[in-house]
């Protein structure tokens, strides 16, 4: 197995793509400076009475989606590059068992995608609280410490969505189906989601991917929390509906349908 | 040793390998023939553990390739020399699959080094021709140094020198006493590369046979050249041989082989100037065996007199 996770590795660094998802990635933390930097001019443009009505998310929630939606192409190309170029035939003469393929292929990304996910969000918080520096904003005044456990949540829910686009990558065996299924869980399914009657529009909201990296931080509710990330620009839930354990388990049970449905694929069809 | 028994695979309605049985034994080159679409890249892929079989079964050293447990030092395969990362080097392609049968950096660059791409081993595959993508993908089947090697139409878009190298390769791999099972769709590429042919064609075993009993059963008859043809054309009748004249004088004689028509000429003190028996080519050969069984027959190219 770490003779397969070692070959995995290689084939993971050993392609540009690989260094230019991580780019863009990390591009999101010069967006986050440019956005919060036009920000404070205008803060610091206005009359006291309508900076209490200044409204501004936090930079780490805004830019999230975009982020995991790179990861989540890097977890779907690892899988689908093979099948696009037919090299997934030469893979399995090699690992004839098959679910170490992908079980290696999992590990390889979760560990990218967690360190690049965690990265990335603390840098996009250090550099947008620097840039608001002491400036009493709304939603960007907590510190560090007490926003840790959102930040780690979001850096999480990044490599969730890169494992959920590997398993659909493997299960689906097209770049573009999958990138299609990704954002479909990303950005379609939340907009839809609170359109349904209630309780049950706020029910799936709550399980819809993007909105459970802040109830995994146990935040949801108060307006510097994560509860609320924006897909796309359009609202989540409101309130939070499950507790951090949940979140969790909604996030495991995201990676774990992926994950299978791509292992049945790989193990059962033939290639 | 590769063994396939009975083997059947069907895509949907379409049966791609049809009762299919033939062995593949070690040191020689076994020639795997077919017209396009006749079930070749089927066997082996079945062969390699790819596709499941719909029934029978498809064994190399004896197993089912998928219980092979570092399958890269049993069994070597070129499937598709296209079918590579373009974004990859050379080395970095081969060291992934390394990797994973416990092969080691210093093999890597010594097959590369063997097929003779050391040079370019830290370029990316994309810019490299297909006759290099060849030698790339026999460099992934040699990697854990095999005794049972499966090439899928080595010789595709080679030019010549790469044909020559590929035939001395495979002579050389049989010789040292290994599998070697060649398939390719043309005649020409395998006639003289291989020991053993085995014909398909539509799913099904149309021919298991060494090169030269298939070569000596479709042989055509004996021609001889006499300045006193008549004379021996009478003798030779009267032997029990059927004679028949050719256009430019020679004798087309069947029922005798060479040396009983020489026998027979010395008898009556004939001279002769020529004696060679006909064998048909083995394309010929091929092309009769196939002819039943070719998926998409063209219409007589020959323009209409």
């Amino acid at each position: 197995m770490t003779a397969v996770l070692a070959a995995e590795w290689v084939k993971l660094r050993s392609v540009r793509s690989t260094y230019t998802i991580l780019a863009v990635a990390g591009m999101t933390v010069l967006i986050a400076a440019l956005l919060t930097w036009q920000g404070v001019q205008g803060w610091d443009a206005l009359t006291p009475d309508r900076r209490a009505r200044f409204q501004s998310p936090p930079m780490e929630q805004l830019l999230s989606s975009p982020v995991q939606l790179c990861l989540a192409v890097l977890g779907v190309l690892t899988i689908t590059a093979e099948y696009a170029t037919g090299a997934i035939r030469l893979s399995l003469t090699a690992v004839p068992r098959r679910w170490p393929l992908l079980a290696a292929k999992t590990a390889v990304v979760a560990a990218v995608t967690l360190a690049a996910g965690e990265v990335v969000v603390l840098a996009i918080f250090i550099v947008s609280r620097a840039i608001v520096g002491g400036r009493p904003i709304p939603g960007n005044t907590a510190s560090l410490a007490t926003e840790l456990p959102a930040l780690l949540g979001l850096g999480v829910s990044v490599m969730v969505v890169a494992l959920v686009g590997l398993g659909l990558g493997t299960a689906m065996r097209s770049t573009a189906g999958a990138i299609c299924a990704v954002v479909a869980l990303l950005v379609v399914l939340p907009t839809i989601a609170p359109l349904v009657p209630a309780p049950w529009g706020g029910r799936l909201g709550a399980v819809m991917l993007p909105n459970l990296a802040g109830q995994l931080a146990g935040h949801a509710g108060t307006p510097s929390g994560a509860a609320v990330v924006l897909a796309g620009g359009t609202a989540g839930v409101g309130s939070p509906l499950l507790s951090p354990p949940e979140a969790l388990l909604v996030l495991a049970g995201y990676v774990a349908m992926a994950l299978g449905a791509g292992l049945v694929a790989i193990t059962r069809r033939d290639v | 040793m590769i063994e396939v028994r009975a083997l059947t695979k069907r895509y949907g309605r379409t049966l791609a390998v049809n009762d299919l049985s033939f062995q593949v034994r070690p040191g020689c080159v076994t020639g795997f023939l077919g017209p396009n679409g006749a079930g070749k890249s089927t066997t082996i892929r079945v062969l390699m553990g790819l596709d499941a079989p719909s029934s029978g079964e498809a064994l190399v050293a004896g197993r089912r390739y998928a219980e092979l447990r570092r399958p890269l030092h049993e069994v070597g395969a070129l499937l598709d020399a296209n079918a590579v990362h373009g974004g990859r080097s050379a080395f970095d392609h081969l060291l992934s699959l390394a990797l994973t049968n416990g092969i080691g950096r210093r093999r890597v660059a010594e097959t590369l080094e063997q097929v003779g791409l050391a040079g370019v081993a830290r370029k990316r595959v994309g810019g490299y021709s297909l006759g290099m993508r060849q030698r790339l993908g026999i460099a992934a089947a040699l990697l854990g140094d095999p005794g049972i090697l499966l090439f899928d139409e080595p010789v595709n878009g080679l030019d010549p020198e790469g044909v020559r190298w590929i035939r001395e390769l495979l002579r050389g791999l049989a010789a040292a006493g290994r599998t070697v099972l060649v398939s390719s769709h043309l005649m020409s590429e395998v006639e003289r590369t291989a020991d053993r042919l085995v014909i398909i064609g539509r799913g099904r075993l149309i021919e298991d046979a060494t090169v030269r009993d298939l070569a000596d059963r479709f042989r055509t008859g004996v021609l001889v050249r006499s300045p006193r043809a008549a004379e021996l054309a009478n003798a030779l009748e009267s032997s029990g041989a059927s004679v028949a004249a050719e256009p430019d004088g020679g004798l087309s004689v069947t029922g005798l082989e060479v040396a009983g028509i020489a026998d027979v000429a010395a008898r009556h003190a004939i001279p002769l100037h020529e004696v060679t028996a006909r064998r048909a080519s083995l394309e010929d050969i091929y092309l009769l065996l196939t002819a039943s069984s070719v998926e998409h027959r063209s219409r007589d190219p020959r323009p209409a007199r």
